[in-house]
């Protein structure tokens, strides 16, 4: 196997999907695990704002429903990536992908300030339309090499078409959020830190997950 | 946080860091335990001396009134 | 490997100290002495310390951790001549611990600090290039192979000169002080870092000597090849002093323009790979 990552430490098989680790999957997965317990442990901070026009300032408070909703999502969204980091299978990555996207979109979603749902729909659009190519590159990896395992494509006897592995990253960067969105005004006035560090987390981890993946196949 | 709190912290964190340091030398565990003990253990390390030599003996910290 | 992790904070602080100089030396100030920054870090770690009433307590501690934890990991990753393509995972996710620093506090100058770490990492994902590069050459990204490869080759700063630039920049970005520091700039007292004082600044800056030891160390193994320590050690300091001027004698930039420059570069770089790519 080509040790993009560093030699693999472990290998899990399920049958002919093989769930590996080396030195990087594994330290993306522990960190996805460390902020899965972070949101699981943590309250959510109680974002200070300034009321316009005079001194006065106030905390936003997030209430129960709110918190047991965007946790629950939280934590989806972490395992969702815990099993993006470490599957050696290329549909199993866009599955676990687009799961973390659709997390993602209720973190978001979840927060009642009108602004914080616009760019929620708006993000939510993105990662429909992502899933597509996404989807497409797992088919046309399938269609071209006859298999979906990493491990088998990593071996350099088959070629997957270019076109493929540009569709998949293209996929990947629209259910990725965190460092396009995070440009609008509207999604950092979401309070609740945990939950939303999660979606920034998610993001950067299925790139560099990506990152590897291209390198391999 | 109490001054023998913050020192068992550090302590938690530094006796298996030399422990492992003694058993690597002695190749009696393999690379990657050591790192991970260092990863876990220098954090950890880091904030509880920090904590315990700041720390007042007897009561606990100044409460924060802020806000 | 406890007493290389404890160098590399104290020489990464050191670094940092002399950057300062420099950059003051260099704005005709007398700046402060070059070990300011480890005195920086003392001075914190003696301070009380608590949690703010707002702060979301797990993380604002525990971010704290995790810092200090994934530069930990990557120096083991460097010395054990790893992969580094693990190098570069840390350093992106650094951007997580800026953002989890900034928000977790609930301080709205913590939280655009945060936020500009986030939009920058946009910017700075394609400069992971340098990676592919790197490999195009190499054909491994392990540390080992890579210095092996340049003790045959020569080292890769002749052959992809580029590629160096890019990881220059990724450094300089990462620097105090400099045109890409937006993250820290002083419309927002101190950026992410403003709400953690006390201890969890001293963890901070042992993060900070830490990263920026990491950081060009990385640069020389991957662009200059294996040299001996001491010499190593004054590579360090003549890229941090280059840096210091870069730092010195340009402005912070804007949040939009910081990120625009920096796509542009990476753009460049993107068009670089592709054509060495083509070519090899």
């Amino acid at each position: 196997m080509n040790e993009i990552g560093g030699a693999p430490l472990f290998f899990l098989e399920f049958g002919d999907i093989v769930i590996y680790f080396t030195p990087f999957t594994l330290t993306l997965f522990l960190l996805a695990l460390v902020f899965s317990v972070f949101v699981l442990v943590s309250r959510p901070e109680r974002q200070l704002e300034i009321a316009f026009g005079g001194d006065a300032y106030y905390a936003k408070e997030i209430s129960l429903s709110e918190l047991r909703f965007r946790r629950f999502m939280s934590i989806a969204c972490g395992l969702a990536c815990m099993g993006a980091m470490v599957t050696g299978d290329v549909f199993d990555f866009t599955l676990f992908v687009s799961l973390v996207g659709i997390c993602n979109v209720g973190i978001v979603a979840a927060v009642r300030s009108r602004h914080v749902q616009n760019a929620a729909y708006q993000y939510g659009l993105v990662a429909l339309a992502g899933t597509v190519p996404m989807f497409a590159a797992a088919g046309m990896v399938a269609a071209t090499t006859g298999t979906l395992s990493m491990l088998e494509l990593a071996k350099g006897a088959l070629t997957v078409p270019l076109a493929a592995q540009a569709l998949l990253v293209l996929g990947v960067m629209g259910e990725g959020m965190a460092p396009f969105y995070a440009a609008k005004a509207e999604m950092f006035r979401a309070p609740g830190a945990p939950y939303v560090i999660m979606c920034s987390l998610s993001s950067l981890l299925i790139f560099l997950r990506v990152t590897e993946v291209i390198l391999l196949i | 946080m109490k001054k023998q709190y913050a020192l068992a912290l550090m302590l938690a964190a530094a006796v298996p860091g030399a422990g492992a340091m003694v058993l690597s030398s002695q190749g009696l565990i393999p690379f990657w335990a050591y790192a991970a003990v260092l990863i876990a253990g220098f954090p950890l390390f880091v904030l509880g001396l920090g904590l315990y030599w700041m720390a007042h003996e007897g009561e606990a910290d100044i409460p924060f009134l802020g806000y | 490997m406890i007493a290389e992790l404890l160098f590399a904070t104290f020489f990464g602080l050191l670094l940092l100290g002399i950057h300062r100089k420099v950059i003051a030396r260099i704005q005709r100030r007398p700046g402060p002495p070059v070990w300011q920054e480890i005195l920086h870090m003392l001075k914190f770690s003696f301070k009380t310390t608590w949690v703010p009433a707002t702060a979301s307590t797990a993380l604002f501690v525990g971010v704290v951790l995790v810092a200090i934890g994934i530069w930990t990991a990557a120096l083991l990753v460097i010395l054990s001549g790893g992969s580094l393509l693990v190098i570069f995972a840390i350093y992106m996710l650094h951007k997580i611990v800026e953002h989890g620093f900034g928000l977790s506090s609930g301080s709205p100058y913590g939280k655009f600090g945060g936020v500009r770490s986030v939009i920058s990492a946009a910017s700075e994902i394609p400069l992971f290039v340098t990676v592919a590069a790197i490999a195009i050459f190499t054909k491994s990204l392990m540390i080992s192979d890579i210095v092996a490869y340049q003790e045959l080759e020569g080292p890769l700063l002749a052959t992809i000169p580029l590629a160096a630039v890019a990881m220059y920049v990724v450094l300089l970005s990462k620097m105090p002080f400099g045109p890409f520091s937006i993250v820290e700039s002083k419309e927002l007292v101190s950026g992410y870092k403003t709400e953690h004082f006390g201890v969890w600044r001293a963890g901070l800056e042992v993060c900070n000597g830490l990263k920026t030891y990491v950081l060009l160390l990385t640069f020389i193994l991957v662009f200059i090849g294996s040299l001996p320590f001491w010499m190593v050690l004054i590579a360090m300091v003549l890229i941090t002093v280059s840096l210091s001027f870069v730092c010195a004698v340009s402005p912070m930039l804007s949040p939009y323009d910081s990120v625009t420059i920096q796509t542009l570069i990476a753009g460049l770089m993107v068009a670089y790979v592709a054509i060495l790519g083509v070519m090899s």
